[in-house]
Parts: structure tokens; sequence; C-alpha cells
């Protein structure tokens, strides 16, 4: 069994793991980080994709309000690659206590919100399809954050700063040394190798999974809740704002322009299991109710595809409560030595992707004082930029785009939908030797347009095996995957155009390719098609 | 007959354009209003009678009548399997350039874009050639710059299937490089008309000269030329002094077109007015007929009168069914009753290929493919409905997709000519 020494080792690649091994690595600790699957497939990955102005939680939630608040502004700055500043409305609908904007205005003055109340006229100048029914609007800093950049940025940063970045990982032991956490035993899922990492401090930062890592470690439970929420992306940005409704956080509120699509969300219950997140039709029925009440029409949208993330809420139940959306948004960290007399384990959890930043920054400061680093070892995320991120130089809605237009003549286009080109493909398989085609499907959210992969699942899949990355049984085995993949996001969601692009699908797939039939496919792949 | 009113045929898929030309050569006037190009543009145009029931279906013909029997509200069922021969035997004598061969006595395996063996009854000679029933050895020819042909993907699968009686199948891929002007992105489409020029296609054999075996047969991407394909066939099997096939790419498709090319040329040829882009937005009735629709043009909505309609809607895909956000199902053109809408909202099951409840709903009909409502009662007594609308069946399942809307769109024309006499 292979076995590596490190200083900091870091279970989990969300946006809160890279940010840890990223400001570990900065602060000149040795740093590993292990994630199960690929990087940013937890919750970052599910999330809405707002990076919070602290708007949300002025009234109901101060501490988060505050820190989002700080948060946002430190990103802009360091992480403006990853960011569109679409800025955001809260409006007052019909539905909506007019009264409410008072307190929200209070709030935010109380927790350094930036806000400014405008003309109904001027907001709905901004953005003409909402629902003209509106009474007030407060137009707040929020922005569209890209999850997926920023997590890889993070990683590329550790990566330069010595950081070593191993996914497929799962930690299925924690080794303890009487009362110490000695490091970890992982699982490479796909070589079915185990690996021992010691290391002398451990940061539990799995978010909705923080509890089972927490028990596998030996402590008293870690209280994590994790609270289920969808969200739907309905095709074009019918809206090019973010737009909450200016009321108590509630389901369905806000919808967010990311990209080429706008995503209504989101829901919040309880859940037993982060992994098993099942949509319900009444789920889907409501958030496109409550889309309609933001933008008038809404139902008539295309509705592209359905997935559901489970926040890592930190804090007892409340008793007999349905509904998680009481327990603060702030993130909590657990020093194991105090609170269970565990040495050498940490716990970050709960808190935003937008409050990343600040988690790490907390983390890797108790990791300083626990390892008596000698001497101060200061922060430096707050001011020293992502890779390929300038303050100021945010991407916006035409980036891809403008740079896919640069080489119309002499690049190939593989994702119509997407813009993805055949170069991009090969390149995102060659910087990543180990990826497998749903890795680099999520990182260049090939097939994640419209026709949901319709063409681009079997151009990937030829390019894939051409390339001899893929042998014949793989190349079939990831082709069904990829189906069934786009399958499970849009099968809740068909009506409309999508039922009828779906449809088209199976005549390509089915009808004309006849791919329930492939000779070759791993044995798992032919039990999804049985 | 000819003096009578006008039949509406509505749909330009492969169903409606049978129903049109059969009905037309039954010298009855018929129009034609679509709302876009059909189904043709999508599909391999190989008439896929049927596939899979649900095992390996090797003889249509032989199958059939068992099929019909297991599966009473299948339209194959409902109109009786002979219908089936009659359609298919009739369009193969509409068919030349290319021609179409086989019938319902076996199945063709034929290639797919992923070098699966897929069942066909009837196809274009240029794609028969490619039969995999008894084995051989395949090359199989890439194109530079076209996106839509994975020849590597193609020859890997094709290598590890066998023949029906476990003959060995050979396959290797080649690339030529022969690009169209260099560009790096192109369709099918584009290649196809290039190949309509015999220089161009002297250079592809010249490309693939002495990079073939002895008993290497041809597998091209199917763009062998759009306007007379079977003289670029003919001529790449001559150059090259051995059997060459077409395999059906991506959308848009090369030997849809040519079809779609030969049906709609031959209704212009019989004076049969097709108009597309003419959405049909809905209907006026009497006494349980339809007595016209009401299409969108440029100039505002415009009235037909017709004698009787051919619905040839194209169903989920193209529009004839539809579905919306409050999940009420609706066949939106005549307002006809759907039937097998699942109760409970479970349209769909988590598993891609899950037998999914939504799969074949649509319009039920009788034995003349007249519509039917819930209690068996006819809606319209000149209505005749075709195709991928029709509930009952799953046909890229099946894969019985062309066949079924052959024979239901031969059908259609057939009752309606005798119901005149
Ligand atoms: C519906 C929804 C909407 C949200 N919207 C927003 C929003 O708009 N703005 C915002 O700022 N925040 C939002 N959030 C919150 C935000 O997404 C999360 O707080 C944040 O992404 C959590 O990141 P994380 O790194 O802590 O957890 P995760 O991203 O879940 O990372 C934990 C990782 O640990 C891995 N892991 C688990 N167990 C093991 C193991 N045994 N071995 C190895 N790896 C393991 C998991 O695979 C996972 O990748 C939303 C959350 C949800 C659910």
């Amino acid at each position: 069994m292979e076995s590596i020494e490190t200083e900091v080792l870091v279970v989990g690649g969300g946006a809160t793991g890279l940010g840890v091994a990223r400001d570990a690595a900065m602060r000149g600790f040795a740093t590993v980080l292990v994630e199960r699957k690929d990087l940013a497939e937890g919750t970052t990955g599910r999330y809405h994709g707002l990076l919070h102005s602290g708007g949300r939680y002025a009234v109901k939630d101060p501490r988060a309000a505050r820190e989002c608040a700080a948060e946002n502004a430190i990103l802009r700055r360091v992480a403006a690659d990853s960011i569109e500043d679409t800025g955001g409305l809260f409006v007052t609908t019909p539905w909506d206590d007019v009264t409410f904007g008072d307190r929200f205005l209070a709030g935010c003055a109380d927790t350094g919100v930036g806000v400014e109340e405008i003309d109904v006229a001027d907001a709905l100048r901004r953005e003409p399809a909402v629902n003209a029914g509106i009474r007030r609007a407060f137009l707040v800093a929020d922005a569209s954050m890209d999850a997926w950049k920023l997590v890889w940025a993070c990683a590329r940063s550790a990566e330069q700063h010595g950081a070593r970045i191993l996914t497929y990982r799962r930690v299925v032991e924690v080794l303890r040394a009487a009362d110490t956490v000695a490091g970890v035993v992982v699982v490479d899922s796909r070589s079915d190798e185990e690996m021992t990492i010691h290391a002398r401090m451990t940061v539990n930062a799995t978010g909705a999974w923080a509890g089972q890592l927490a028990a596998l470690a030996g402590c008293r439970p870690v209280e994590v809740v994790p609270g289920k929420g969808i969200m739907i992306a309905m095709n074009h940005r019918i809206v090019n704002t973010v737009v909450n409704r200016c009321t108590m956080p509630s389901d369905g509120d806000i919808i967010v322009p990311i990209r080429t699509v706008s995503v209504v969300g989101t829901t919040d219950s309880p859940v037993a299991d982060p992994d098993q997140l099942e949509v319900t039709q009444a789920e889907v029925d409501h958030m496109l109710d409550e889309g309609e009440k933001l933008v008038p029409g809404f139902r008539h949208a295309r509705a592209l595809r359905v997935w559901a993330g489970a926040r890592p809420l930190f804090g007892a139940r409340p008793p007999g409560d349905d509904d998680t959306r009481d327990i603060t948004r702030a993130h909590a960290l657990i020093d194991h030595a105090e609170r269970d007399g565990i040495g050498g384990f940490v716990t970050i959890t709960g808190g935003k992707a937008t409050t990343f930043r600040l988690m790490a920054e907390e983390t890797v400061d108790l990791v300083c004082r626990a390892l008596d680093a000698g001497g101060p070892r200061p922060c430096r995320t707050a001011v020293e930029a992502l890779p390929d991120s300038e303050p100021g130089a945010y991407y916006s809605v035409g980036s891809r785009l403008a740079r896919r237009e640069a080489h119309l003549l002499d690049d190939q286009l593989v994702c119509e939908c997407e813009l993805v080109s055949r170069q991009t493909l090969e390149e995102a398989v060659e910087r990543r030797p180990t990826a497998n085609l749903d890795d680099v499907r999520r990182a260049l959210r090939l097939g994640m347009g419209p026709c949901q992969g319709g063409f681009c699942t079997y151009r990937a899949t030829g390019i894939f095996h051409r390339l001899e990355r893929l042998d014949q049984v793989t190349a079939n085995t990831a082709l069904l995957d990829f189906l069934q993949e786009r399958w499970k996001g849009v099968h809740p969601i068909l009506y409309g155009d999508q039922l009828r692009q779906a449809r088209l699908d199976d005549w390509i797939y089915q009808g004309l390719m006849d791919v329930e039939h492939l000779p070759a496919v791993a044995a798992a792949a032919i039990g999804s098609v049985a | 007959m000819s003096g009578e009113g006008e039949i509406v045929v509505i749909g330009v898929g492969l169903a409606g354009l049978v129903a049109a030309l059969r009905l037309a050569e039954g010298g009855r006037r018929v129009r034609v209003l679509a709302k876009g190009v059909g189904s043709t543009h999508l599909s391999g145009a190989t008439v896929d009678v049927l596939g899979y029931a649900p095992f390996r279906v090797r003889s249509p013909a032989a199958t059939l009548p068992e099929f019909a029997v297991a599966n009473p509200h299948h339209p194959y069922a409902l109109m009786g399997t002979a219908v089936v021969d009659d359609a298919v035997t009739w369009l193969k004598g509409r068919l030349s350039n290319p021609r179409y061969v086989g019938d319902l006595r076996r199945n063709f395996l034929l290639p797919t874009a992923l070098g699966v063996a897929k069942p066909t009854a009837v196809a274009p000679q240029t794609m028969a050639v490619g039969d995999l029933t008894h084995g051989g050895c395949f090359v199989i020819v890439g194109l530079p710059g076209l996106k839509d042909f994975y020849p590597a993907l193609v020859a890997g699968n094709l290598g590890s299937t066998v023949g029906i009686a476990g003959e060995a199948i050979e396959a290797r891929a080649v690339d030529v490089d022969l690009t169209l002007d260099g560009r790096v992105d192109v369709g099918p489409l584009a290649y196809a008309r290039r190949l309509d020029d015999p220089a161009f296609r002297a250079q592809l054999a010249a490309r693939l000269h002495g990079r073939l075996g002895a008993d290497d047969m041809v597998g091209l991407p199917a763009v062998l030329g759009l306007t007379d394909a079977e003289q670029a066939w003919e001529e790449l099997e001559a150059r090259l002094e051995r059997p060459v096939f077409e395999i059906p790419t991506l959308p848009p498709s090369v030997p849809g077109v040519r079809l779609y090319g030969a049906l709609s040329g031959a209704l212009h040829r019989l004076g049969v007015s097709v108009t597309i882009g003419g959405e049909v937005l809905g209907a006026e009735t009497h006494g349980g007929r339809v007595t016209g629709v009401h299409t969108e043009t440029a100039n505002g909505v415009r009235f037909h009168a017709a004698a009787g309609v051919v619905l040839a809607t194209g169903g989920w895909a193209a529009g004839g069914l539809e579905m919306d956000s409050h999940w009420v199902v609706r066949e939106p053109v005549l307002g006809l009753p759907v039937t097998g809408i699942p109760g409970g909202g479970r349209r769909f099951l988590p598993g891609y290929f899950d037998h999914h409840p939504l799969a074949s709903t649509g319009v039920a009909v009788e034995g003349s493919l007249r519509p039917v409502d819930g209690d068996g009662r006819v809606v319209f007594t000149n209505v005749r409905v075709a195709g991928a609308t029709l509930a009952g069946a799953e046909p890229w399942k099946e894969k019985s997709g062309d066949g079924l809307s052959l024979s239901t769109g031969y059908h259609a024309a057939m009752s309606m000519l005798a119901e005149e006499d």
C-alpha cells in the first residue's frame, strides 16, 4: 500500500476544501487534498451560483449578512475571473409585504450591505421581464459566480504553491494514535487501490458529509443537517440581474442569470443522506409557480434541467421543524482537541460558497496555532488574486462567444449550445490525463445547453476514443453514462420544447444509432440498459 | 373523383409525403401543409419495419403476426400487417436514385454511426451493401473536418460484433486527407454536395488506393452525393473495384434529404402544392367532419377547405403532440383525444432506457386510421392519422420508425381512396 506524509491534509474538494488547501499551501504548509469524486462534485458544483451581497440575510441572519458583504468585496478583487458582475435586485412583488422593505433597508445598514432603493420604473427598465406589479425595488451587489472556475483556479494556485490535489480518493478510515488523528486511508475509486496519508493535521471540509467523516474519526457527533434544495435552469437570460424577492427567505424566490441560462431556486428540506437527493414533481411545480410570480410567463420558457444540492447546515435540528431555513447560514469551525479531546483534527462546515475564503482563513489560522507554526504566518488570500484573475476583470455572458469567434475558421465546434470547440476539448483532456468524459463534460459545460447533449455526446465520445484515451468498452460505457447523466437532469422537467428535444434525442441515439445494442459495454452499464 | 374536394395532408415527414403521393396517384386533389421539414432530414432513411420485439427480429414477415397479437393497440395490429408489405413494395417502386432494396422476409444488419448492427428491412442499395449478416472485412473511412462520424468508433464496435451464424467481422478505420478546401468544421451536406462532382470522387478514390486489403469492403459516412447518389456510388465501386457502402451520420441526414427530394419531386410532378412554413392553427368542423383548416401565413390566417385530412404531424419530436408546464397533454392541430396518458404524475422513470409510461402515448385510431375517443367512437369520419402521432408504438425502440410512418401514411391514403368508391 502506498503511503505518503504531509503536514496538512484536507478532506473534501469543494470550495471550502480548495480554499483551505490554497491558503495552507500559501502559508508554507506541505498540503494534500483528497476528494472522493471530481472537484466541485459535492454541493459546490450544485449550488445556485449566487455571490451574495448579504442582502438575503440582512434581516434574518445578521452575522451571515455581514460576512457575505465583506467577502463579496474581497472576491470581486481576487476572483473576478470567476464572477459575472450582474448586480442584484430585491423586488417587492404583489405577494410580499411592502413594509418589509423598511426592515430590509435597516438590516442592510446594520450589517454593512450596500443597498440603494430605486424607482420601480428604473428597475423595470433594467429588467423588463420582471413582474410589472412590483411595488418597491432595491439594488445590491449580488453577482453570478462560476463554481467550477473558482474551484479550479484555487486548485491551480494551491498546486503552484506545492500542494497535491488527489481526486477520486475517498476516505474510508481515519487513523488514530491514542487521542490524536494521525491521517487517513483513502481508496482510489478507479483502481480500488488503497493509500495511507499521514498528516499532522487533518481538516474535515466535507460539507454536508462532515458528520460522516467526524464519525469515522470517532468524535462526538457533528450535527450537520443536509438541507436539500432544488434549482431549475431555464433557457436564455430571462433576466440579466440577480432578482430576489424582498421578503423573508423562502422557496423559489431568487432567479440567477448564469452564462446563457437563468436559474430559479430554491427549496430547503432536511434529508437523511446527502447522496440521495430526489427531485419531486411537487417541488418542480412549486419552483415554476414561484418563478411565475417574479417573471410572468416563466412557465412558457424552456426548462433545460433540474438538479439538487445539499446544504451543510450546522446546528441541532429545531424539534418538529421541517424547514431548515432557520438554521444560521454562518459557518462552524470545530477544534476537536478542544471539544472532544481529539487532536490533529478540525472540522469546517456550514457557511456559503460566498464565504469560502473566510472559512479557509479561520481554519488555517487554527491550524497554525495547533501546529505551533513558529511565528505568525499571515493569510494572503484576501489580497493575492487567483491565477488568471485581475481585479475588476469579470467575465461576461459573451466571453465564450468572443473567444470562439476568433477561431471560427480554424477550429471545430463540438457543442454548439455551449460553444465548446474541439481544441478546447482536446486541451482539457491533455491537461488532466486521468480525466474521464464526465469530468470534462462538467469542466467545459459540454452538453449542458438546450439540446442536452443531443449532438455532442456522440462527438465527444468519438473524439475521446480517437485520442486513444478510451478503449472500446470504456468509450461505449462512457457514452451510455453520459446519456444517463443527462436523463437524470431532464426527466423531472420534461414538458414543452424540452420534451420535444428529448424525443428527438431518442430518435438520434436509439432510432438512428441503436445505442441500446452496443456490443461491448461494461457490466454496470448493461445493467442500466436492461 | 378528381372533381371532389381537396384532401389536406398536414405534415411533410415520411408519413405525410407517402399519404400525399399515394392520394395524388389515386387521383385525388391534395394539398400538403407543414410547419417545417420533417423526420426525413433526421432519420437514416432506411425503412426499419421491425427490428426488436423485444429480441432481435430476423424476419419481419414471420414476426409481425405474433407481434400484432402481443401488441393489439399497435398501429401494425390495427391496420393488419399485410399493409406493411404493400406499402414497402409501393415505395420501392418510387425510388430510383438511389434504389431501395430488401423486403420483409429478412432484415439486413446495417452498421450505425456507433458501429452497432441495426436490423432494417429495406434500405438504399448504397447502404445495404454494408450488411453484416454474414460477417466480412470492412474498412471504415473518415473524412477530415466531418464531426458527425467517427470511423474508429464504428470499426471498434463492428470488430466486437459477429454475423448471425457467428461469422467473424473484421473492421479497421482509415482517415483520408481530403479536406473541403481546408475547412475544419464540415457538416454531412457540405461533403455530399461536393461528392456530386466526379472530380472530387476521383480524388477520394485516389486517396484510398493502395490502402485496402483484397477482401475489404469500404464503409463511408453517408455523404456520397446529394443529387446523383446512384452514380456516385457506382463510380466509387468501379474505381475501388470492391463493394462500397454508406453509413448514416448524425443529422442532417444526407440519405434523408435524398428521400425527401425523391418523394417531394414526385408530388411536384403530380401538381400537388406543398407549403412549408404553413403552420396549421386549427380546424373548422361540422357534423363529425373536418371541413377545413386554418393556417398561419405572412398575410394573416388563411382558410383551406378540406374534403378530408391526413394528420401526419410527427408526434412529440415534431410538435404533433404537446405537453405544457402543467403537464396537460394535447394534440394541438385538431384537438383529438390523446390516449395512454399515465396517471399519478409518473410520466418518466429515472433510468434512460427504462420503459417510460409516457412512451406510447398518442392518438388512438381504428383499423382505417380514423381517430377514436376513449370509448372507441370515431371522432371525425374524414380524418386519418399517420406516423409518430399515433398511440401504441415505441418506434425508436422497436426500430420501426420509417416502417410505421410509411405503412400508416400508405394505409391512410388507401382507406380514403377506398371510401370514395
Ligand atoms: C440548493 C443550494 C443553493 C445554494 N446557493 C448558494 C448560493 O447561491 N450562494 C452561496 O454562496 N452559497 C450557496 N449555497 C451554499 C454553498 O453551495 C455551500 O455552502 C458550499 O458550496 C459548500 O462547500 P463545501 O466545500 O463546504 O462543501 P462541498 O462542495 O459539498 O464539498 C465537500 C466535498 O467533500 C467530499 N467528500 C465527502 N465525503 C468524503 C470522503 N469520505 N472522502 C473524500 N471526500 C469526501 C464531497 O464529495 C464533496 O465534494 C447553496 C447550497 C445549496 C444546497
